[in-house]
């Protein structure tokens, strides 16, 4: 038997409260999405998702043992250490690590955070004062906020001191550092929150609801691109802060770079650029807070409480171009199921956020190392008409690489899983158009990539440059393709998810060499090939052999594993609770 | 045109359908009855080919319908209980795609789904977006996607929930009709007016078992009742309904 204190039933008593009730409710659903049976959204659960915010800071702080452990400095030579001068990069990485993932998380989830429509439908019709939810909103989003930032840091926030005082004598330098490295990431982390809360509110403050609506894609996207870019970018920062002019002058205006000056500044070995910098964290930590909070408000007045005013209505013109879209349809898809399919999966693309962000994202990633190496190219001289470089040849091979991989794993993200009935039923599960459309839909948005190519190498580089390299894109595109759908017999997005496979770390790594010998390796052997076109003999094979694997690969797989698939794991009817057990 | 011969469907062992046998003719209404467990939904399932069933078969034209499901599906309408759509696709977009799985050719569904719309009244709003569709509206658009093929067999699981009261006068003529001009139509639904008011035959499942399967004034003539809610209560054997509501009330009104 169970004896509850009176703290306890008091706490328990406090819990029931209506107020904090809705918290938990609108807390919670960032963690465990729509809440409804069959819901496609991941499903996390509190416990894991902290769990998996928690540990990239920690293993990032681990691997910094290499540089500043006393023993290995030695054995390498290193006397002359500056702990304070070689923890600035490390500690710009943190803190835009802990910005970019933060703002990553609000900008996946912030549908889910603010209250919409079914909120209106629950929650409203119940006797509590509009005020009440406000409230209750508001507090989980400050909650969150403040959950985000210390979890993500947590990690970090110990390991890292313990790692740059690891050859310090003194306790009094961890507790230094442990103190300011923490204040500081956290600060970041509560900006970046902060800011994007900010952003929403300001628009939908000043914009229509539905307008709001429509440009939230572009608006996530355009803040999901300037993350990557920030993040790739972490590693040139500390170095191109030291240096003057121009380029110096616009890098300070990185939020960032003000958290990196407030860290120095705590420290107390801030230059007059860092304290001016560390000034702008402060005074940019106030304004996101005030901007965000303005905002909420403002609308939440325009948009919640005027939810039974608007329609959700979102009107299309009538279709563009049929002649083109019926000549496609004839040439381009070759029965009545593949062009329905095809045209599902575009639309869901397209038109579905979740699925149109991680694109985007994948996108996004593609052309921030794509322009870094082409800045690279740049930085080493372009040679114009001569031969073309590694980096400038691996640009259009990086994009395909990143939307290829970023649409294979799209189309494992089920979307509105309930409605996968009428292909059910109207598909043949023996003759599955799933891996044909998948292919052209992915050859949708490459050859595009090829088109683009080609006129610019043909007019920096000539004719023959840019004839091969498309070529070769083209090739090696088709090549990936077939190989992401080798074991792939679904429609896109009508299949329930995969379960985390036990795999997963390596699957990554994969992807990574794959990324290497796709976009790197082939961008390098290329340039090798233009320079001295015997390799290109020893080169030529590659695609052969590639698609005579793939070709048995796909010969061995038996009938079984060729049909179409709507569920990962099947479900029954009814589930035996065994209760008597 | 229809058979369901000693149909079971077992969940681990635990039955949801046993042995369920019944004809649908050509031109035939048949309603299916039955309380919420009865077994309803996993007999449409069997029907459309969603479900197989642990023992027995379903034949259509004398066939078993897995030995060629596709074909079986070419000449099957059906709206399923719940009016799950891509929310995302237009009303109109979402119709094509079903015309266009079918194998319809894009001259006759641009005819057939244009004037569909016009008819059921959506034509205004074919380009919204499903989200934006009420229930009943959704619930048209699945009407109208299993009828754009014309098909000879129509199985429909509970249309008529959330249309408004002139689409479902117009649904009850529609069903007539269907059967009038030889379609067969297989009808589940818990609107006993609306069954009795269009179906010829019926079938009443009660815990996965046929309770009775008669011609609709047959089996009123057996029982006894004026109504098919009357002899739906008798045979279902169920507490009294006036008793239940008192008790609810009383329940209710208690401090």
């Amino acid at each position: 038997m169970t004896v509850s204190s009176p703290e306890t039933s008091r706490w328990q008593a406090y819990a029931e409260l209506p107020f904090f009730r809705l918290v938990r409710l609108f807390t919670g659903r960032v963690f465990h999405g729509g809440g409804e049976p069959e819901a496609e959204e991941l499903d996390l659960g509190l416990g894991a998702a902290l769990a998996l915010l928690a540990l990239p800071g920690s293993f990032i702080s681990l691997l910094l043992f290499d540089k500043y452990g006393s023993l290995l400095r030695l054995m390498r030579g290193q006397t002359n250490f500056d702990v304070y001068a070689a923890a600035v990069p490390d500690e710009y990485f943190f803190i835009v690590f802990s910005m970019v993932v933060t703002a990553a998380i609000v900008t996946w989830r912030w549908d889910s955070i603010f209250p919409d429509r079914r909120d209106y439908a629950n929650l409203v019709p119940l006797p509590l004062p509009m005020r009440q939810i406000f409230l209750a909103n508001l507090t989980a989003v400050l909650l969150l906020t403040a959950v985000f930032a210390v979890d993500l840091n947590a990690g970090s926030a110990v390991l890292f001191p313990i790692v740059v005082s690891a050859s310090q004598e003194t306790f009094l330098f961890f507790g230094q550092f442990a103190l300011v490295h923490a204040l500081t990431i956290i600060l970041a982390s509560v900006f970046s929150c902060l800011a994007v809360f900010a952003i929403v509110g300001v628009l939908l403050s000043v914009l229509p609801y539905m307008a709001f609506r429509r440009i939230s894609l572009y608006v996530r996207g355009l803040i999901l691109t300037f993350l990557l870019a920030t993040l790739s970018t972490s590693f040139a920062v500390p170095g191109a802060l030291r240096g003057a002019g121009k380029s110096a002058g616009l890098i300070r205006c990185l939020p960032s770079v003000w958290f990196l000056g407030l860290f120095q500044w705590l420290r107390g070995r801030a230059s007059p650029a860092e304290i001016h910098a560390a000034k702008l964290a402060l005074a940019g930590l106030g304004a996101a807070l005030a901007l965000a909070l303005i905002g909420y408000a403002v609308s939440y007045r325009r948009c919640f409480i005027k939810i039974p005013e608007t329609v959700d209505i979102t009107t299309r013109n009538a279709r563009r171009l049929p002649r083109v879209g019926a000549l496609f349809d004839r040439v381009v898809l070759r029965d009545s199921p593949e062009r329905a399919c095809y045209h599902f999966v575009l639309s869901t693309l397209l038109r579905s956020e979740r699925h149109s962000i991680v694109v985007a994202a994948f996108a996004g990633l593609g052309v921030v190392v794509a322009s870094e190496m082409l800045v690279t190219a740049f930085t080493r001289g372009f040679n114009r008409g001569g031969t073309p470089s590694a980096e400038v040849l691996s640009v259009p091979l990086i994009l395909c690489y990143c939307l290829l991989v970023g649409l294979r794993l799209v189309f494992q993200m089920p979307a509105e899983l309930r409605a996968n009935w009428i292909f059910r039923l109207l598909l043949d599960p023996g003759k599955p158009p799933g891996r044909t459309v998948a292919r052209k839909i992915m050859l949708s948005f490459v050859l595009p990539i090829a088109g683009i190519a080609l006129p610019v190498y043909v007019a920096y580089w000539g004719w023959l440059v840019g004839f091969l390299h498309s070529g070769i894109v083209i090739v090696w595109s088709w090549l990936l393709i077939e190989t992401l759908l080798l074991y792939f017999r679904k429609i896109p997005f009508t299949c329930s998810y995969p379960s985390f496979e036990h795999n997963a770390i390596v699957s990554v790594l994969i992807y990574l060499l794959g990324f290497y010998a796709f976009a790197l390796l082939t961008a390098k052997a290329e340039a090798e090939t233009l320079a001295f076109p015997a390799v290109g003999i020893l080169l030529l094979p590659a695609p052969m052999v590639g698609w005579w694997i793939l070709r048995g690969l796909r010969r061995d797989t038996p009938e079984i594993d060729q049909q179409l698939m709507f569920e990962e794991h099947p479900t029954t009817g009814f589930e035996l609770l065994s209760l008597n057990e | 045109m229809l058979e369901a011969k000693g149909l079971t469907k077992r969940y681990a062992s635990i039955p949801a359908v046993e042995d369920l046998s019944f004809q649908l003719l050509t031109g035939q209404v048949l309603g299916c009855l039955g309380p919420n467990g009865s077994g309803k939904s996993t007999t449409v399932k069997m029907l459309t080919g969603l479900l197989e069933p642990s023992r027995g078969e379903v034949l259509f034209r004398g066939r078993n319908i897995q030995d060629d499901l596709v074909g079986y599906r070419k000449c099957l309408g059906y709206v399923p209980e719940e009016p799950n759509l891509y929310p995302y696709l237009s009303g109109l977009e979402y119709l094509e795609m079903v015309a266009t799985l079918r194998g319809m050719s894009r001259a006759k569904l641009d005819h057939k789904i244009d004037e569909l719309l016009s008819l059921f009244s959506l034509h205004p709003h074919r380009h919204a977006s499903i989200a934006s569709y009420s229930k009943g509206m959704r619930q048209r658009i699945l009407l109208i996607a299993s009828i754009v093929d014309n098909p000879d067999l129509l199985i429909f699981d509970e249309p008529l929930s959330g249309l408004d009261v002139t689409s479902a006068l117009v649904f009850r003529h529609l069903i007539k009709a269907l059967g009038e001009h030889g379609k067969a139509v297989f009808y589940c639904s818990h609107v006993l007016e609306v069954v009795e008011k269009v179906c010829s035959h019926l079938l009443i499942l009660r815990k996965g078992a046929v309770l009775a399967y008669a011609p609709a004034a047959e089996l009123q003539r057996e029982t006894g009742k004026s109504s098919l809610e009357h002899s739906f209560v008798h045979l279902m054997e169920e507490g009294d309904a006036t008793k239940i509501t008192n008790d609810i009330v009383e329940v209710m009104s208690a401090p």
